[in-house]
């Protein structure tokens, strides 16, 4: 008896140990997840844009990318080097300001300073990760950015203050609540009974008065406003089904009763030999047309656990495209063309996803970004799907749903080749068996950046990202007359 | 009656870890056979003896995202089959080489080559062929572009060709060329630029 005791006392102490070295094996390497949930995630409003930063779990504190949260700003490089991380930020026109963590630490060194995090610094997969409680300081110190920060919702005003928008209510023969903002918004509306809310994702608004309004009206009762996972949203409260109507160029919105629904048509007889009816048949119900908008969209390839080409051992291609996506972008609305990211952090989406969610925003150009370290220079792609001469307007078949756009893709391509030719880059234009552009609905490119010279790491760097982006941007805006305006 | 338990678990987990190095080692003899039934097939592939054949290669460079048409002479199965699928070999066996134009992934190759319904060919290879396959747009593209150019260069009743991987469809090759489909011939040839 008293061996067995020692010896299960012994198997004991030798589980307490190797629990202990595989509890101090996951301290040392953490897990960060990587697919945050869409509420994890912080909203960065800045002048140049809006965008989003997933926010990551580790051992229960929120952390943010530095890459992610300062690429939409200005000219990042990154440094990842053994445990060492370096980052150069560099703002539009501005002078660069340098960032150096260490892995596991939790001190280190800000635009010259030392400076200490609330949590070890964490590198994974070469990126760098930082507490998200220090990030409206390191906006400050790195960005020179004014900040205001709201916590609870993850909203972050850089740059430039929350907008205020005010409430107006009018009563002349009916009640009528004027929402009013500095800037045009464009808000995604649902009406419920006795309720119509306002989701504000990408406009930085808050309001300029309490959060909760109540108003002694009949129609009218109230108003809440409220911030949760980088979103705002405004409830207004009435006694009878509201309706909102945009005016002012999109600054001011009016929520009034909705209009009482239409007598019910009496229903026309089934159609007789006998006795033909008279009764008018049904009127189609109103409905606005929506007005023709001219979108790009740019799709950054990859993303997530879905890397992409390994341009280095640290770069990889998910990351290239993604910031010279919003380079694309920020050129293009430079020429006064919209354009949306089909992502704009790092998430995966399939190819088939990424063809539905094209597809359903029907824009007037598709272009999907890729990087390769094959090959030199630009290479601008279509699909190799033969013309066909189908009409744009019927249900095209999924799998060869380009073929009615080929020509106008092949313009865009020529455009973009002719722009690239114009500063000298080295380019091809070539058509490839590349997803999702097959399944696309509307005129689509592909472009893939590959090191102009021998320097790999060319390809990341801002000035050659830059040229590219221009040239993809001022290839677009050459062929934009060509290319139809879509209703959304 | 705890001791026995105890003696029992350890004795599992010793038998656990021993079969997971077993399996371990059975993974490595079976990739060890494969490589070398890859390398004896390659062999047996350029047969020494019996009349030799002009061959058509069309031969992918990253740097110009072109074909170059090449010409070889090769001793061939008279199998039409076989004969397909040596002729793919051959145009791999450039891309395997230190200096190449257009690398591929070490140990890629071609299991087989069905032909189907006299115009269609299933080209199966190895796994080897899509997973060390450098991934990009325009070098996955060639490669396609260059076995479907080349497979009906020398067979020209071929014009249509899909590649499967390890006898499976895949969805890409290594994240870009679009390997469920049907290639024709007649469209992959306007894919590449063809240099003499």
């Amino acid at each position: 008896m008293p061996l067995f005791r020692r010896t299960s006392r012994r198997y004991l102490v030798v589980l307490a140990v190797a629990a202990a070295v595989a509890t101090a094996f996951v301290q040392r390497h953490p897990v960060v997840h990587a697919q945050p949930s869409e509420a994890s995630q912080l909203t960065v409003y800045s002048p140049q844009t809006t965008y989003s930063v997933p926010v990551l779990d580790q051992n229960g504190q929120p952390y943010v990318g530095l890459v992610e949260l300062l690429e939409p700003l200005g000219t990042v490089e990154a440094r990842p080097d053994g445990k060492k991380y370096k980052l150069r930020y560099t703002p539009p026109g501005g002078k660069p300001r340098e960032a150096q963590f260490t892995e596991g630490k939790d001190k280190g060194k800000l635009a010259g300073n030392g400076y200490k995090l609330p949590g070890n610094f964490i590198l994974q997969n070469g990126r760098g990760y930082i507490p998200l409680a220090v990030v409206p300081d390191v906006m400050l110190r790195l960005a020179t950015l004014e900040v205001e920060y709201h916590p609870a919702s993850r909203r972050l005003f850089a740059g430039n203050p929350p907008e205020r928008f005010t409430l107006d209510l009018r009563k002349d023969t009916t009640s009528r609540l004027f929402i009013s903002f500095p800037a045009a918004v464009n808000p995604s509306i649902s009406t419920e009974a006795g309720h119509v809310r306002f989701t504000f994702r990408r406009e930085p608004v808050i309001p300029a008065g309490a959060d909760s309004v109540k108003f002694s009206d009949p129609l009218i009762t109230g108003a809440t406003f409220s911030e949760h996972g980088g979103m705002a949203e405004l409830d207004v409260l009435g006694t009878a089904p509201l309706m909102a109507n945009f005016a002012d160029g999109g600054k001011t919105i009016i929520v009034a009763a909705a209009p009482a629904p239409p007598p019910p048509v009496a229903q026309a007889p089934e159609p007789s030999t006998q006795s033909p009816s008279n009764a008018p048949a049904p009127a189609p119900p109103p409905q606005r047309p929506s007005t023709p908008r001219f979108l790009v969209l740019i799709d950054p390839a990859h993303g997530g656990t879905d890397l992409g080409a390994a341009i280095t051992p640290s770069l990889a291609e998910k990351d290239i495209v993604l910031a010279l996506a919003r380079r694309v972008q920020r050129e293009l609305a430079n020429r006064g063309i919209a354009a949306g990211l089909l992502r704009n952090s790092d998430v995966a989406l399939s190819l088939d996803q990424r063809a539905v969610a094209v597809n359903a925003a029907r824009p007037a150009l598709y272009v999907a970004l890729h990087a390769a370290n094959t090959g030199r220079g630009v290479h601008v792609f279509t699909s190799l799907l033969p013309a066909a001469n189908l009409s744009r307007q019927d249900f095209l078949p999924w799998d060869t749903a380009q073929s009615a756009f080929i020509d106008l893709s092949g313009s865009v391509a020529g455009s973009v080749a002719a722009e690239l030719d114009a500063r000298k880059m080295p380019y091809t234009t070539l058509v490839a068996p590349l997803r999702p552009l097959n399944n696309v609905a509307a005129p689509a490119i592909a472009v893939e950046i590959a090191p102009a010279t021998d320097k790999v790491e060319e390809i990341a760097s801002a000035s050659y990202e830059e040229q590219v982006a221009q040239s993809i941007a001022a290839g677009i805006a050459a062929v934009r007359g060509k290319l139809p305006e879509v209703r959304p | 009656m705890t001791r026995r338990i105890l003696l029992v678990f350890a004795a599992l987990v010793i038998v656990a870890i021993g079969l997971a190095f077993y399996a371990l080692h059975l993974r490595r003899k079976v990739a060890r056979e494969e490589q070398l039934a890859a390398q004896q097939q390659m062999a047996i592939a350029t047969p020494a003896n019996g009349p030799s054949t002009p061959v058509t290669l069309y031969v992918a460079s990253d740097n110009n995202g072109a074909l170059t048409k090449t010409e070889i002479n090769a001793v061939l199965p008279v199998e039409r089959s076989e004969r397909d699928r040596s002729i793919l070999r051959a145009l791999l066996e450039l891309y395997l080489r230190p200096q190449t134009s257009h690398p591929i992934g070490a140990g890629a190759d071609i299991r087989d080559v069905y032909v189907m319904g006299d115009d269609t060919a299933i080209v199966d290879t190895n796994s080897a062929f899509a997973d060390a396959h450098p991934s990009g747009v325009l070098a996955e593209e060639l490669t396609v572009a260059s076995i479907v150019t080349t497979l009906n260069a020398n067979d020209t009743r071929i014009s249509k060709l899909k590649i499967l991987v390890n006898g499976q469809e895949r969805e890409t090759l290594a994240g870009h060329a679009d390997l469920r489909r049907f290639y024709l011939a007649s469209n992959v040839g306007q894919a590449t630029k063809d240099t003499p």
